[in-house]
């Protein structure tokens, strides 16, 4: 009987998000979040909403249109003991305030000689799929992973949403949360079922710079993050079918990288395809290979595949769009031959 | 008891509009607690959280992205 059953409480991703944030501003006055459109409108990809309600407009600041003005402002309010969690709304707007992030942000800790921390959140939206063309639909965890100083988490699923930003708050470095617009389980974007998932209320951390073996498998690794989790997750389940047993390892944090948790996958299937929605060249599929190459190229019982956006903008035409992502069809081809 | 949940009035200008229950959060058959979120019902470009009104286990009448009109039916809780 279901009557003898708890009650399973799911929420999206981005409610996930929000309740994090909210559990932090309860606990300490220090935390405030900052950023456009994350006041009354809650965050265009929801990651604020509801907070406004609960802590009024001196905690959750709507800000203007400047990027530069508002990562700076919240820097200084780091350095100065606040703790607080800024969004850019897209993560393609960061040219504007790169020196902001990578001279300042990332660097004041390295410069003060440790003297002075930077307790900061920096979050944004990454990822394609919904036609938003080529200012608004890039990944770019590589470029943040490749400049040292910042700590760098992307969620792949609402628990892990709500406990990498506990963990990013709690930090005493600054730390750059990214999260897939395509992931939140948001109405009116395509949803995974996967972006919906019980997640306890009361506060819980996930450690940063932990991999998670999100599918045990014996065949094939896929060494993934972000919405390309949900991806593998749903391939491993089809090819099981077909008598390929497939892991599937979520990276979770680039910095720091749980480089034993790739390691060990490999060691265990000596196969491996990296999946990833940032661009191929110099960024996390070539990083994933070298850690492979310097530590024990025989680990690997044949060539690695690499899924990746070929090194070209994101195109608008959802037609060309959809020719350049790592879709399900894709990784699931590429699993196939790597065992073919 | 039976406690039916209807979509909520999301446009009184039009209330002949249709919507959809864009998500449950809730399986079909599965128990709910008084208050718990159960569904986001959207209309237009507008979403709304619907919770459970009483506590029991609580059965869907419309799958997701299947056009309801507003105050009609989407499920009942049986308590």
């Amino acid at each position: 009987m279901t009557e003898t059953t708890a009650p399973t409480r799911r929420i999206t991703a981005a409610m996930a998000m929000a309740e994090a944030i909210a559990i932090e501003m309860r606990k300490s006055e220090d935390v405030f979040v900052m950023g456009e459109d994350v006041g009354p409108y809650g965050g265009i990809f929801g990651s604020t909403t509801g907070l406004y309600d609960e802590f009024g407009p001196d905690r959750v600041i709507d800000t203007p249109i400047s990027e530069t003005g508002f990562i700076g402002a919240g820097i200084g309010a780091a350095v100065e003991g606040l703790r607080p969690v800024v969004e850019l709304m897209f993560i393609d707007f960061y040219g504007v305030a790169m020196d902001q992030i990578t001279n300042h942000m990332a660097k004041i800790h390295y410069e003060s000689g440790g003297e002075v921390n930077v307790p900061m959140v920096l979050m944004s939206a990454t990822g394609a799929g919904y036609s938003d063309a080529a200012q608004h639909s890039q990944s770019l965890w590589g470029t943040f992973a490749h400049l040292p100083g910042l700590k760098v988490v992307i969620p792949s699923n609402p628990y892990d949403s709500k406990g990498l930003m506990a963990s990013a708050i709690q930090d005493d470095n600054p730390v750059l949360y990214l999260f897939h617009k395509g992931a939140q389980g948001l109405v009116w974007m395509k949803k995974n079922p996967r972006s919906i998932a019980e997640v306890p209320a009361e506060e819980f951390t996930v450690p940063i710079g932990e991999a998670s073996v999100a599918r045990e498998g014996r065949d094939v690794t896929i060494v993934t993050v972000s919405l390309s989790v949900q991806h593998s997750l749903d391939v491993a389940e089809e090819l099981a079918g077909e008598g390929i047993s497939v892991e599937v390892v979520d990276l979770r944090s680039l910095v720091p990288l749980d480089r034993e948790a790739v390691l060990n996958s490999v060691g265990k299937t000596g196969r491996l395809l990296v999946v990833d929605e940032d661009y191929r060249s110099f960024g996390l599929s070539g990083e994933i290979a070298g850690i492979i190459a310097e530590t024990d190229p025989a680990l690997l019982s044949r060539p690695m595949r690499r899924l990746a956006v070929p090194d070209v903008p994101i195109p608008y035409a959802r037609s060309l769009e959809y020719a350049i992502l790592p879709t399900p069809e894709k990784i699931a081809a590429a699993v196939r031959d790597l065992m073919s | 008891m039976i406690t039916e949940i209807p979509f909520p009035l999301s446009s009184e200008d039009d209330p002949g509009a249709e919507g959809v229950v864009a998500t449950w959060f809730v399986d079909h058959g599965s128990p709910v607690a008084e208050g718990q979120l159960i569904a986001e019902a959207q209309l237009d470009k507008v979403s709304q959280e619907v919770h459970a009104p009483v506590s029991g286990i609580l059965y869907q009448y419309v799958a997701e992205g299947v056009g309801v009109a507003q105050n009609a039916m989407i499920g009942r809780i049986d308590s």
